[in-house]
């Protein structure tokens, strides 16, 4: 039988960008450009992506790691365009409901750029320790944000 | 246009009832009894109240309070697990504007005949539009009204 625990925590990251709010956002709303940066690691293969990028729409993507399969659930509170995102998400590993949170995503003009700064109120489930694993993998994926905006500067040289 | 803010803060009530877990659970699960605690108060007119509890299952309501500006709740269900937790995600909307996005946690905990119920809400609250102190008096009240919802 599983001991049924729910542990509360919050975490914010705050990154700049030499891109403008719109762009930033943009690569959160295009399906297209957020699946080349919100991906897992090297050992990660990807099994299903789909996004309804609206109020009420949903987010789902799965994958493979060496040892198990991730799956992330989204539904899309609040879009205010080039300003702010707000979703609720559930992490699985395997069948482990592992936690349920909530992330609030700002873009703000900062210069020529933008501050995001992300937010995440998390619950983490039935004993599973995160040990900080949640924040460190989000300031990978925001590396990997930056990446993919520098990408398409470069492109667009 | 609207000033865009974000406000994040958490808070968490407490409170035991005579009722078993099973009992208490009931009154989240059943769409009839919780409407009738939830929704229905002196004054308030509801214009909506429709719930599909289960994982991934919405709630929707939308009341009036003395004709006023229609107050809206959007539910989505994450986690239940039968007399012992739900986790939800709502949004609450005043008119045409997002007041807050939260995670609530409610937490069943059999406490002697009765239950020992732990309300935690992760709340962002939007453009100045609310702020957490009047919500958790709001869920204070709907706590208690809970409390008579089992008694009845």
């Amino acid at each position: 039988m599983i001991e049924r625990s729910a542990t509360h925590g919050t975490f914010a990251i705050e990154r700049v960008y030499d891109a403008s709010p719109a762009r930033v956002f943009k690569a959160w709303a295009d399906p297209e450009a957020k699946a080349r940066w919100f991906v897992g690691p090297a050992d990660w293969q990807l099994l299903a992506r789909s996004i309804d990028f609206r109020i009420g729409g949903e987010e789902h993507l799965s994958g493979r790691r060496t040892d198990f399969v991730s799956t992330f659930d989204g539904f899309y509170h609040d879009i205010v365009p080039d300003q702010r995102i707000i979703y609720s998400y559930d992490m699985h590993l395997d069948q482990r409901h592992i936690s349920v949170s909530l992330a609030t995503v700002e873009f703000r003009p900062d210069g020529a750029g933008t501050r995001l700064i992300f937010t995440e109120q998390a619950v983490f489930l039935d004993g599973y320790d995160d040990a900080g694993g949640r924040e460190r993998g989000t300031r990978i994926l925001l590396e990997q944000l930056g990446a993919e905006l520098q990408r398409q500067a470069g492109a667009s040289q | 246009m609207a000033e865009r803010s974000v406000a994040h803060a958490t808070f968490s009530l407490q409170r035991t009832y005579d009722s078993p877990p099973a009992k208490v659970f009931k009154a989240f699960a059943d769409p009839a009894i919780k409407r009738s605690w939830f929704a229905e108060g002196e004054g308030w007119e509801i214009e909506e109240f429709v719930a599909d509890f289960k994982v991934g299952g919405y709630e929707r309501s939308c009341f009036r309070f003395r004709g006023g500006t229609p107050i809206r709740n959007d539910t989505t269900y994450h986690d239940i697990v039968p007399n012992e937790r739900i986790i939800l995600g709502y949004v609450m909307t005043i008119g045409e504007n997002r007041i807050s996005a939260s995670l609530a946690t409610i937490v069943f905990k059999p406490a002697g005949a009765g239950t020992e119920l732990i309300f935690t809400e992760q709340g962002a609250f939007l453009d100045g539009l609310d702020t957490a102190g009047p919500r958790e008096a709001g869920w204070r009240d709907l706590l208690e009204a809970l409390g008579k919802a089992l008694k009845r």
